[in-house]
C-alpha cells in the first residue's frame, strides 16, 4: 500500500483506462452493482461508461453512491483496488460527476498545464 | 350589314398581334376611373366570331362617346391601335384614332355571335354555373347573353352577392355595365390594369382565381359584375397587383405593396437645432420581407390613428430611400417615408401575408452571438419578476420587468422588459413568449432587454409556439435549466461581472467617471484588527460616528444630538487575493458581518471583554474564499488619488457554477 501512495495517481475516466494499464490510477465515479460475492463491484464514470474494480478483501457493508477508488489498472482494464473512499452524499454540495467528468478530459487535454511528475521538494 | 368586320381580329388583337385597320362592331361602353378624373373609357369591341373587352379608348377620342357618335352596335374602323402587355401577360388595346364607318342604326345590331375572347378557350361561366343548362350548352356564353347575364349573375351572387343590376335583358351593351366603375388611374398609365378587375375579385375571395382572371376578359356580364362590387369603387388608389417589399427600390415610382403592420411605434417628438417635429415608424411584412415606414409631421395626424399593429393594407405612393441603419434592425436596404400622397388602405384578403417574420435563436446558442446584437427570441415564460421601478441616469422613472425564458435547448436566459410591456405584461400561465429584435447583452453572462422597437409578443400564433407549448407541457417544465443570465443565483441588480483581482489595476477599473462593478472569487488573507469597529449614531439609518462626550454622551452632528448610548458598527480593512494579485477593500457593517460570522454589538461586547475571543474571530475568518461583489472608483483624500475597492456582497462560493464557468473560460481560451 505505501508504494501506491508515493505514485502520482492520475484521475481518469473509464475512457483512458486502457492507456493507464498496469499503472496507478485514481478512479471516481457511481457504484453501480455489486457483485454477491462482495469482492468486485462496477462503477460507472461521469460519461455514463462502465468499469469494474476488484477488492481484496470482500466488502464489510454495502456500498452506494459516489467512491473514489486508487488502485492499479489490471491488463483486462479492471481496477484493482487498493484504497476506497465513499463521498458523501448528505453533507454539502452534491458531487457532479458530470462536471468532476468534464475536469477529468480537461486535465488530460492539457497535460502541459497539468503535469503528473512527483513534485520535487524544494 | 354593308360592312364586313374583319373576322380573326380580335382573336388576334387577344393574343396581343398587330391587326392593320381591323373594322370591328362596338358591343358596349363602360366608363372606368375616379369620377374626379378624366374619364376614360372601356370598350368591348366585336369581329363578329368574338368579343375583346380588354380595350381603352384614348382620352383624346373621348369626345366621340360624349357627343354620342361613338354608341354601342356602331362599326368602327380602328386606324391606330397600341397594344401593352400587362405584368400578367395579358393584353390591352389603347384606340388611339378610329374612324365610325356605320351607325348603330346603320347597323341595326349585334353582327354574328360573337364569343368572348379567353386564355383556355372556354367560357369560365360553365363552370361557375352548372345550373344553367342555356350556358352549358352553348359554347361560350356571349350566345345568349341574356340567359348568360342571368346566369353569371347567379353565379356571382350566389358566390358573393356581387353581381348586382344585371337584369339579364338586353345583351352585352346594357347600362349598367356602363356605370360600373373601373379605376381609372392605372389605365392612364400604358399598361391596362385589366387587374384591378383581376385583383378585386382575386383579393376578395368568394370567387374563384382562376376563372375569374380570365372572365373579365370574356364575358362582358362577368367582368362587369365583380368591378362593380369592388370594393376599390371608393379608392383613387388602386391596389394594381401588389408588388414584393423585396422589390421596392427608390427608382420605381408606381407600386402597390401589400403588407402586414408587424411593430408600431408611439408618436415621438424631438426637438433640435434644426427644428422640432413629430414621427412614427411602424415595420410592414409581407411574404418576400419587410420594410420600415417612418410618418412625420402632418403625416402622422394623417396615419397614426389607421395604421394598426397586426393589420394588412395596401400601400402605395411612398419615398423610398436607403435605409438609416442606425435606427432600424431590420435588413431591407431601402426605407419608406410617407408623404401628402401617400395610400395606406386596409386590405382584407390577408391569405398569405405572414404575421411576423421572425428568426428565432435558441437560447443556448445566444452564447455565441455577439454582444449588442439584436436578435428574436421565442420561448416559454418559466417565471417573471415583479414589476419594479428604476430611477435612471438621466432621473427618468421606468418600470422594469424581468422574465426567464426557457426553450427546448433547455437553457434560461433573462428578458428585461420596459415602460408599459413591463407592466401589461401577464406571465401567469407560463405563456410562450416572443420577443423581435432584442437586444442581446452581456449583463450577466448572457440576457436579453426589449428595446423601443421590440415586439413582444404573448402567445403568438406561430408553429414555433405551439411547438414550444407542447414540448414545455411535456418536458420542459420539469427542467432544471442552466441560465445564461447568472444572476438568476444572487440579488439581481448588481452586476455579475466576473474579473480577477489583477484585472483592477490592468484594466484601470475605477479611473472613469463611473465606478466599476465587478465580481471575483478571492481568499480574505488579512483582516485589520484595529478600528474595525465605530461607535456610530444610535439612531436608525443614521449611521455616522459619535463624539465621545466623555460625559456619558455622545454627540452626533447629523442628527445634531446627544444621545446617551451608540451602536457598534463594522468597518473592515481587509486583503484579499486571488492566484494573480491582492487587493486592500473596505467592508461595512453587512458585509463585514458576512466575513466574521458575527454581529457589530457582539464583536463590540467582545473586544471589551475577551480578547482572545476577538482575535480567534478574525483568525478563523482569514483563508477563507467567497465571491466578492466590488465597486472600484477612483477617490481623492487629501491630494492623493486612490483607487478604493468596496465590498458589496459577500456570497459563498457555488463550486459547481464556479467549474462550470472555469471550464468554459478555458474551452474559450483554447479554441
Amino acid at each position: 500500500m505505501a508504494g501506491i501512495l508515493d505514485v502520482p495517481k492520475p484521475r481518469i475516466n473509464c475512457s483512458m483506462l486502457s492507456q493507464h494499464i498496469n499503472r496507478a490510477v485514481c478512479f471516481v465515479g457511481r457504484v453501480e452493482k455489486v457483485h454477491p460475492t462482495g469482492k468486485t463491484f462496477s462503477v460507472s464514470d461521469g460519461e455514463g461508461n462502465n468499469a469494474t474494480v476488484e477488492l481484496n478483501e470482500p466488502l464489510e457493508e454495502e456500498l452506494s453512491g459516489i467512491v473514489e477508488v486508487i488502485g492499479m489498472v489490471s491488463n483486462k482494464g479492471a481496477i484493482m483496488a487498493t484504497t476506497y473512499d465513499v463521498l458523501r452524499e448528505d453533507k454539502g454540495t452534491p458531487f457532479d460527476l458530470e462536471l468532476y467528468n468534464e475536469a477529468v478530459k480537461l486535465i488530460h487535454d492539457f497535460p502541459q498545464h497539468y503535469p503528473f511528475e512527483v513534485a520535487a521538494s524544494g | 350589314m354593308s360592312v364586313r368586320l374583319t373576322e380573326g381580329a380580335v382573336e388576334a388583337l387577344f393574343k396581343g398581334v398587330e391587326v392593320n385597320n381591323p373594322m370591328l362592331q362596338l358591343l358596349s361602353i363602360r366608363q372606368i376611373g375616379a369620377p374626379s378624373a378624366s374619364p376614360r373609357f372601356r370598350l368591348m369591341m366585336s369581329d363578329g366570331q368574338h368579343s375583346l373587352s380588354s380595350v381603352i379608348l384614348a382620352t383624346q377620342l373621348n369626345y366621340l362617346i360624349e357627343q354620342n357618335l361613338l354608341v354601342p352596335n356602331c362599326v368602327c374602323l380602328l386606324k391606330k391601335i397600341i397594344i401593352n402587355t400587362l405584368a400578367d401577360g395579358r393584353h390591352v388595346v389603347i384606340v388611339m384614332d378610329l374612324e365610325i364607318l356605320q351607325s348603330a342604326e346603320e347597323t341595326g345590331g349585334k353582327i354574328g355571335n360573337p364569343t368572348p375572347c379567353s386564355a383556355d378557350g372556354k367560357n369560365s361561366s360553365p363552370k361557375k354555373v352548372s345550373s344553367s343548362t342555356s350556358v352549358s350548352a352553348s359554347p361560350p356564353s356571349a350566345a345568349v347573353p341574356g340567359t348568360s347575364y342571368s346566369s353569371s349573375n347567379t353565379a356571382f351572387s350566389a358566390s358573393g352577392g356581387r353581381g348586382r343590376g344585371f337584369t339579364g335583358k338586353a345583351p352585352v351593351n346594357a347600362s349598367p355595365m356602363k356605370a360600373s366603375p373601373m379605376k381609372a388611374s392605372p389605365m392612364k398609365a400604358s399598361p391596362m390594369k385589366a387587374s384591378p378587375m383581376k385583383a378585386s375579385p382575386m383579393k376578395a375571395s368568394p370567387m374563384k382565381a382562376s376563372p375569374m382572371k380570365t372572365s373579365p376578359m370574356k364575358a362582358s356580364p362577368m367582368k362587369a359584375s365583380p368591378m362593380k362590387a369592388s370594393p376599390m369603387k371608393a379608392n383613387s388608389a388602386s391596389p394594381a397587383k401588389a408588388m414584393s417589399i423585396a422589390n421596392l427600390n427608390p427608382y420605381q415610382s408606381k407600386w402597390t405593396i401589400r403588407a402586414r403592420v408587424t411593430n408600431k411605434s408611439n408618436i415621438r417628438t424631438w426637438s433640435n437645432s434644426r427644428g422640432e417635429g413629430k414621427l412614427f415608424s411602424f415595420e410592414i411584412v409581407d411574404e418576400s420581407g419587410e420594410i420600415k415606414i417612418t410618418a412625420f409631421n402632418n403625416e402622422v395626424d394623417k396615419f397614426f390613428s389607421l395604421v394598426e399593429q397586426g393589420k394588412v393594407y395596401y400601400i402605395s405612393k411612398a419615398t423610398l430611400k436607403a435605409a438609416n441603419k442606425q435606427y432600424t434592425t431590420l435588413k431591407h436596404e431601402y426605407e419608406m417615408t410617407l408623404h401628402a400622397n401617400s395610400s395606406i388602405v386596409p386590405c382584407d384578403d390577408i391569405q398569405g401575408v405572414p404575421t411576423l417574420n421572425c428568426d428565432f435563436v435558441p437560447i443556448a446558442e445566444l452564447e455565441n452571438r455577439d454582444k449588442d446584437a439584436i436578435i428574436d427570441l421565442i420561448g416559454v415564460c418559466k417565471s417573471a419578476e415583479d414589476v419594479s421601478r428604476i430611477t435612471t441616469k438621466s432621473s427618468r422613472e421606468v418600470s422594469k420587468r424581468e422574465l426567464s425564458l426557457i426553450d427546448t435547448t433547455g437553457k434560461v436566459v433573462t428578458v428585461t422588459l420596459w415602460g408599459d410591456e413591463a407592466e401589461k405584461f401577464d406571465s401567469s400561465g407560463q405563456p410562450v413568449v416572443a420577443i423581435k429584435g432584442a437586444r442581446l447583452s452581456d449583463f450577466g453572462g448572457r440576457s436579453l432587454s426589449a428595446l423601443f422597437s421590440s415586439t413582444v409578443m404573448v402567445n403568438p400564433d406561430i408553429p414555433e409556439a405551439f411547438r414550444l407549448r407542447a414540448w414545455y407541457d411535456k418536458e420542459g417544465y420539469a427542467l432544471d435549466s442552466q441560465s445564461l443570465t447568472e444572476t438568476r443565483s444572487s440579488v439581481s441588480g448588481s452586476r455579475m461581472n466576473w474579473k480577477m483581482l489583477s484585472d483592477v489595476k490592468s484594466e484601470s477599473m475605477g479611473h472613469g467617471e463611473k465606478a466599476d462593478y465587478f465580481s471575483c472569487i478571492a481568499t480574505v488573507v488579512y483582516i485589520r484588527k484595529e478600528n474595525c469597529l465605530y461607535q456610530a449614531c444610535p439612531s436608525a439609518d443614521c449611521n455616522k460616528k459619535v463624539i465621545d462626550q466623555q460625559n456619558g454622551l455622545y454627540r452626533c452632528e447629523k442628527c445634531n444630538r446627544d444621545f446617551p448610548n451608540f451602536k457598534y458598527r463594522l468597518l473592515l480593512s481587509a486583503n484579499l487575493a486571488d492566484f494573480g494579485d491582492n487587493q486592500w477593500v473596505t467592508c461595512f457593517q453587512e458585509t463585514a458581518e458576512v466575513l466574521l460570522g458575527h454581529s457589530a454589538e457582539a464583536l463590540g461586547q467582545l473586544r471589551d471583554t475577551d480578547e482572545d475571543a476577538f482575535d480567534e474571530v478574525f483568525q478563523k475568518a482569514t483563508f477563507r474564499t467567497h465571491i466578492f461583489k466590488n465597486r472600484a472608483k477612483l477617490e481623492t483624500y487629501n491630494d492623493e488619488c486612490r483607487v478604493k475597492v468596496t465590498v458589496l456582497e459577500v456570497l459563498p462560493v457555488n463550486h459547481r457554477e464556479y467549474s462550470r464557468r472555469l471550464l468554459s473560460n478555458i474551452h474559450k481560451l483554447a479554441s
